[in-house]
């Protein structure tokens, strides 16, 4: 396995964890409150 | 107050925890959370520099520089750049955790800076770290913390935790008597949002750290997130890279201090870090959150915040902040039993499988040993990254002049003092214990 595979590999696995997601929502969301704010 | 006692000085690889093992590391965890408090809460002074004119976005980029230096100085003087890149090849997936966990970061305390200014330091410290109740819930959920722990232990934690937001609700009707109604709004909704942000930022550190990293590799990538998220909140804020250069130019002369709380962050939260790796999400980030009182005893002696205020008004600051404490050292407390580390374990070896990493990496970072190869050595790349870092310290030192706000040095140097004890009894006892791994 090259190394092109292996970190295509590692990103899959990272974007098919639930637990990522869940940052990634309130992330959006703190930059949406924060253009409110400022 | 004195540091845990190691219970070895010479750390083994690839061999589970036992009781004593883990009870030295417990130990260790609870006295990295209080020191945590600490200096977080002494890096918060410098936001007191909003109300002399500085624009909150410059605020949080000057903080996020120093912090950026921090991040990567102080690693490589303790564990070396080789080290860092080692834990990296053992799982390349946690950088983009540690970068993800940065933005998150960054944009918290931009909206730390900002409700700073429409309520006060006093009142927006407690609201933000809310952030404590929800990092418990994220815990529970999707880490296992607390299964198999017993009744009292859950008592503990969901009681501190209620506890905590007793004390948060009379901090925010207290604030309702210090400013107009729509900046009191705005202040509470900016410091309420940045405890979510903050409290799911520790979902990416316990994945990191169940998996094995050493929290000093995962500040690294961190800040790269950190440093990028907040260079772009800045320009856009700012209306473009030319504003935004001219607003730092004027600046200049208040830069280092906030360089420096910055630098004085990065200590505070390395060992909140490591609080999370060896205490959980669900102990480890109360105790850091005492933080609250420290930036309390900041405002209110150093500052001369809520002076001629009523008696009802400090009732409901000082009593607030009180009861949220107590409800910190309640979950502290409530100790990890061999039934929930056994869990933490399984939850571990799940973060292994899914990843693909290796189990005895996984196992002996859990027991805050270092895996075979791992070395401490240092190269030219670590003396050039602490060189610059410096470089760049002191000369903007050489631009900066003492703010023009009212201080008081004795209670400034009394504080430093006590924080200095902390840090130097907290690495030890993590050197002792861990070898910082």
């Amino acid at each position: 396995m090259n190394d092109g595979e292996q970190r295509d590999h590692w990103i899959r696995l990272v974007l098919r964890d639930v637990q990522f997601w869940v940052p990634v929502v309130v992330l959006i969301g703190g930059l949406l409150v924060l253009r409110w704010i400022g | 107050m004195t540091a845990p006692v190691a219970e070895s000085r010479e750390p083994r690889a690839e061999s589970g925890p036992d009781a004593a093992r883990i009870r030295a590391l417990q130990g260790v965890g609870i006295f990295c959370g209080l020191t945590a408090g600490a200096w977080l809460g002494a890096a918060e002074a410098p936001t007191k520099l909003v109300t002399i004119g500085v624009s909150p976005v410059v605020v949080s980029l000057a903080m996020v520089i120093g912090v950026f230096l921090a991040r990567w100085s102080v690693p490589a003087l303790i564990q070396g750049t080789s080290h860092i890149g080692a834990d990296f090849r053992q799982a390349p997936h946690l950088v983009v955790w540690a970068v993800l966990a940065g933005c998150l970061w960054a944009v918290a305390n931009t909206l730390t800076i900002f409700a700073v200014r429409d309520v006060g330091l006093s009142i927006a410290f407690p609201l933000w770290n809310s952030n404590s109740l929800l990092g418990i819930v994220w815990g529970i959920v999707l880490f296992g913390e607390l299964r198999g722990a017993d009744a009292r232990r859950w008592f503990g934690v969901i009681g501190g935790a209620l506890l905590m937001f007793a004390g948060a609700t009379a901090l925010t009707i207290a604030s309702a008597h210090t400013t107009a109604p729509r900046d009191a709004v705005r202040g509470v909704i900016a410091a309420l949002a940045a405890g979510v942000l903050w409290g799911t930022m520790y979902i990416p550190y316990r994945k990191a750290y169940l998996t094995g990293m050493s929290p000093m590799s995962f500040i690294t990538f961190f800040t790269i997130g950190e440093l990028g998220m907040m260079t772009a909140i800045a320009v856009t804020f700012s209306g473009g890279v030319g504003p935004l250069w001219r607003e730092l130019s004027a600046a200049r002369e208040v830069l280092f201090w906030l360089l420096l709380g910055g630098f004085v962050w990065v200590i505070g939260d390395l060992f909140q870090q490591y609080a999370v790796k060896y205490a959980g999400i669900t102990r480890g980030i109360p105790l850091s959150n005492t933080n609250q009182l420290w930036g309390l005893v900041w405002g209110i002696f150093v500052f001369g915040e809520l002076r001629g205020e009523t008696q009802s008004m400090l009732g409901h600051v000082i009593g607030g902040s009180l009861v949220m404490a107590l409800g910190a050292g309640v979950i502290a407390l409530s100790s990890v039993t061999r039934a929930e580390h056994e869990r933490w374990q399984q939850s571990a070896a799940r973060e292994g499988n899914r990843y693909h990493v290796d189990p005895a990496y996984t196992s002996a970072g859990m027991a805050g040993r270092e895996a075979a190869g791992m070395r401490h050595r240092h190269t030219w790349v670590d003396w050039t990254i602490v060189i610059v870092a410096t470089s760049v310290l002191i000369a903007f030192a050489t631009m900066a002049r003492t703010p023009q706000i009212a201080v008081r040095w004795e209670w400034m140097a009394g504080l430093g003092v006590v924080m200095l004890g902390m840090l130097a009894s907290g690495g030890i006892a993590l050197w002792r214990t861990t070898r910082f791994s």
